[in-house]
C-alpha cells in the first residue's frame, strides 16, 4: 500500500510519453498549450506562489500583533497588510486553487474526455487570471489599499490609497473564474464518456459542477459592485456614500451576495477533494452517494440565501436579519449530510492512514468546529456580541481557510503521484500534516477566545490583557508557517528525485487512477465505457468500469 | 461527443429561419420601452414607485434581448432552466435588499429615499424644556 510500491505487469511505472514532455517540452509549448493538464499545473504553480505571498503578509500581521503597541510596522502599513493578506488569499489563492488547478487537471480525465469543452477559453482563463493578478500586484506595490478585503463603503470610496487598481484586478479575476466555471459546466454536460450517467460521475465532479454554477451566477454581481465602488472613488458619484445620497448598506448587500456564495466557491471544491480521499483511503464506496452529490447542489443553492448574516449590525432591518438568520442555518443541514456520510464511509472501511487521510481528519475537525461556530454566529442575538471581533476572524479561518487548506494539501499529496509520476516521502508528509494542523489550531483557537473577550478585528493596538493570547496566536502561526515551508521543500525535492510512483500507488478505484502516471496528452488511449460508479471496491478483483484495464495501457 | 454536432446544426438552422421582421419588431419595442422609461421617470408617481417601474421596464427590455436577439426563444431544456434560475437569483437579490430598505430603522436609510425620515427629521417632537 505504500505509494512507492511498484506496479504490476509490463506497464512502465513512469509513463514515458506524458503531458509533461509531449508534444514538446519548451516554455513556448507550455505558454501556448491547450492541454487542460498543463493549464491546471500552471494554475497550481501560480496559486501556490500567491499562497506564499498571502502567507508572508499573514506572518507580518502576526508579528506586528506580538506586542500591544507598535512592533515592526506603522498603523497605515498594518492596515495595508491585512487588506493585501485578504485580497491575495481569497481572490488569488483560495477561489482558483482547487477548481482551476486540480479541477482543470482532473475533471476531463474523470469524465473520460480528452480535454475540456473549450480548450482555448481555458487558456484564456489562465491569462485573464495573470492579468488580474498583475494589476492587483501593481496596486499593492504602488501603495496598496487599507480598506480590508471587503472594500466597505463609504471608506473605500474616500481612501487615498490605491484601491482602484486592486478593485480592477479583482474585477478581472472574476472573469477568469466565470470562464473556468462555464468550461466545466459545458464539459460535464457534453463530454461525459459513454455509460457515465449523472449518478456514475465521481463526487469530485458533482462538487466542482456546483462550484461552477455559483461562479457563473454570483461573480457578475461582484464585478458590478467593484465597478460601482471604483466609479464612486474615481468620479465621486453618490451610489454608496451617504454624504452624496448613497447607501453604504446597499454596498454590503451587493458585496455579500457574491462573497457569501464565494465561501462555497472555496469550500465546495474542498469537499470535492475530500469525497475522493475518503473513499480511496477507506477502500470503500462512499456511503450515500446521492445524498453527498445532491447536497453539493443544495449548498450551492442555499448559499445564495444567506448573505444578510454579514449585515446583522450594519443597519440592516431587524426583520431582514431574522429571515437571514434562519436561512443561514439551512447550510448547516447540507454540510451535516456530507459530514455524516463521510464518517459513515469510514465505518468498516480498511483505513490507510497516509498523509492525505491525515488532512481529511484535519478537514473534518475544522469543518465541524468552524461550522458549529457559524451556527452560533447566525443567531442574531449572539452575533451582536461577536460581530467584528476576532471570534468572527477565527470562525471564517476555521471553516473557509482551514477546510480549504486541508483539502488543498490533501489533494496535493493524493494526486502528486498522478500529476508528477513520483511520490513524496510519507514520513515527512505526516510530520508536515501534524505541524500544519496543530499550528492552525494554535493560531486560531486563541483568536476565538480573544474575540469572545471583545478584541475587535483589524485593530493595530490592543490593551495589555489581550497580550498573552496574541502571543499564543503568533506562536501557532509560526508553527503553521514552518510546517508549510517543510511541505514545500520536500515536494520540490520529490519533483526531481522522488521515487517513481506507478500508475495507481494508492490502489484507488477512482477513474483518474486508471490512466498512466503522468497521464498521456490524450488522457485515455481509447474512450472508456463506464459501467460502474467510481470507487466500486466491491468489484476490486474485476476490471474497472467499462472494460478499462486494471493497469492502464500506455500510449507508447 | 459526436451526437452534439447534429444538435448544433439544428440550432443553427433555426437561427437562420428567424425572420428579419421579428428583429425589427423587437427593436421597435425596445425603443418604445426606452421612451416609456424616460416618461415614467418624469411622471408624478408616489413614493418608491419610480424605481419599481424602471426595474419592470428594464427587466422587460432585458428579456426581449435575451429571448430574441440571443435566441433563447428557440432553445429548450437546460438553457431555459438556466435563464429561469438566473431570474430567481435576480429577484432574490433585489427582493431581499428592498425588503431591508422597507423595514429598516428609518434613520438608517439614506436621506431622501423612500424609507427615510423627511429632511431634518421634521416629524420629530421638539425636546421638552428642562425644568428650571
Amino acid at each position: 500500500m505504500s505509494p512507492s510500491s511498484a506496479p504490476v505487469s509490463e506497464v512502465p511505472a513512469y509513463n514515458p510519453r506524458n503531458y509533461l514532455n509531449s508534444p514538446a517540452t519548451g516554455l513556448r509549448s507550455w505558454l501556448t498549450t491547450r492541454d487542460h493538464k498543463r493549464i491546471g499545473v500552471m494554475f497550481l504553480v501560480a496559486t501556490t506562489f500567491f499562497f506564499a505571498v498571502g502567507g508572508l503578509f499573514a506572518m507580518l500581521i502576526r508579528i506586528e500583533l506580538l506586542t500591544p503597541g507598535p512592533t515592526i510596522v506603522d498603523a497605515m502599513t498594518y492596515n495595508r497588510l491585512f487588506t493585501l493578506h485578504g485580497v491575495v488569499m481569497i481572490f488569488l489563492f483560495m477561489i482558483p486553487a482547487i477548481p482551476s488547478g486540480f479541477g482543470n487537471f482532473l475533471l476531463p480525465i474523470m469524465l473520460g474526455a480528452r480535454d475540456v469543452a473549450f480548450p482555448r477559453l481555458n487558456l484564456l482563463s489562465f491569462y485573464v487570471y495573470l492579468l488580474g493578478a498583475t494589476i492587483a500586484l501593481w496596486g499593492m506595490i504602488h501603495g496598496g489599499a487599507d480598506t480590508g478585503w471587503t472594500f466597505y463603503t463609504p471608506y473605500s470610496t474616500q481612501t487615498v490609497t490605491k484601491v482602484v487598481p486592486i478593485l480592477l484586478g479583482a474585477f478581472i479575476l472574476g472573469f477568469s473564474s466565470i470562464l473556468t466555471g462555464l468550461n466545466f459546466i459545458v464539459t460535464t454536460h457534453t463530454l461525459r464518456a459513454p455509460g457515465m450517467t449523472w449518478t456514475r460521475m465521481p463526487l469530485f465532479i458533482w462538487s466542482i459542477y456546483a462550484t461552477s454554477v455559483i461562479q457563473i451566477l454570483a461573480t457578475p454581481v461582484l464585478g458590478m459592485t467593484l465597478l460601482l465602488v471604483a466609479i464612486e472613488n474615481a468620479f465621486g458619484w453618490g451610489i454608496f456614500d451617504p454624504a452624496r445620497g448613497g447607501d453604504p448598506v446597499l454596498f454590503q448587500h451587493f458585496f455579500w451576495f457574491y462573497s457569501h456564495p464565494a465561501v462555497y466557491i472555496m469550500v465546495l471544491p474542498a469537499m470535492a477533494v475530500i469525497s475522493e480521499v475518503v473513499c480511496t483511503f477507506s477502500h470503500k464506496n462512499i456511503f450515500g452517494y446521492n445524498a453527498v452529490a445532491y447536497s453539493s447542489l443544495g449548498i450551492a443553492f442555499v448559499g445564495f440565501f444567506t448573505w444578510g448574516h454579514h449585515l446583522f449590525t450594519s443597519g440592516q432591518s431587524a426583520f431582514d436579519a431574522g429571515i437571514f438568520g434562519v436561512l443561514s442555518m439551512f447550510v448547516g443541514i447540507f454540510t451535516a449530510i456530507k459530514v455524516f456520510n463521510w464518517t459513515a464511509t469510514l465505518y468498516k472501511g480498511s483505513i490507510s492512514f497516509k498523509t492525505p487521510f491525515a488532512y481529511f481528519v484535519g478537514f473534518l475537525f475544522f469543518l465541524v468546529f468552524g461550522g458549529m461556530t457559524g451556527i452560533a454566529l447566525a443567531t442574531v442575538s449572539l452575533d451582536v456580541h461577536w460581530q467584528d471581533t476576532y471570534f468572527v476572524v477565527a470562525h471564517f479561518h476555521f471553516i473557509m481557510v482551514g477546510a480549504t487548506i486541508m483539502a488543498f494539501l490533501a489533494a496535493l499529496h493524493y494526486w502528486f503521484p498522478k500529476i508528477t509520476g513520483r511520490t513524496y516521502p510519507e514520513g515527512w508528509g505526516l510530520v508536515g500534516a501534524t505541524l500544519v494542523i496543530l499550528g492552525f489550531n494554535f493560531t486560531f483557537i486563541p483568536q476565538f477566545l480573544l474575540g469572545n473577550e471583545g478584541m475587535p478585528r483589524r485593530y493595530y493596538a490592543y490593551p495589555e490583557r489581550f497580550w498573552p493570547l496574541n502571543v499564543a496566536s503568533t506562536a501557532g502561526a509560526s508553527v503553521l508557517a514552518f510546517g508549510l515551508v517543510l511541505i514545500l521543500v520536500y515536494l520540490l525535492v520529490s519533483l526531481r528525485s522522488g521515487p517513481v510512483a506507478g500508475p495507481n500507488p494508492w490502489h484507488s478505484r477512482g477513474f483518474e487512477w486508471f490512466v498512466p502516471s503522468p497521464p498521456p496528452p490524450e488522457n485515455w488511449e481509447v474512450t472508456p465505457v463506464i459501467t460502474h460508479p467510481p470507487h466500486d471496491y466491491h468489484h476490486a478483483g474485476e476490471a474497472p468500469p467499462g472494460g478499462v484495464e486494471p493497469e492502464p495501457r500506455h500510449a507508447s | 461527443m459526436a451526437e452534439q454536432e447534429p444538435i448544433a446544426r439544428a440550432e443553427q438552422e433555426l437561427e437562420h429561419h428567424a425572420h428579419a421582421g421579428r428583429y425589427a419588431l423587437v427593436w421597435i419595442a425596445l425603443l418604445v420601452l426606452t421612451v416609456t422609461t424616460y416618461l415614467a421617470a418624469r411622471a408624478p408617481l408616489p413614493g418608491g414607485w419610480h424605481v419599481a417601474v424602471a426595474l419592470v421596464i428594464a427587466t422587460a427590455k432585458g428579456s426581449l434581448v435575451v429571448l430574441f436577439f440571443m435566441h433563447l426563444w428557440d432553445q429548450r431544456g437546460a438553457n431555459r432552466l438556466v435563464f429561469a434560475t438566473s431570474l430567481v437569483f435576480v429577484a432574490l437579490l433585489v427582493g431581499l435588499t428592498l425588503l431591508d430598505n422597507a423595514t429598516r430603522f428609518p434613520l438608517a436609510n439614506p436621506p431622501g429615499s423612500a424609507g427615510a425620515l423627511p429632511a431634518g427629521g421634521a416629524n420629530r417632537e421638539p425636546a421638552p424644556e428642562a425644568p428650571r
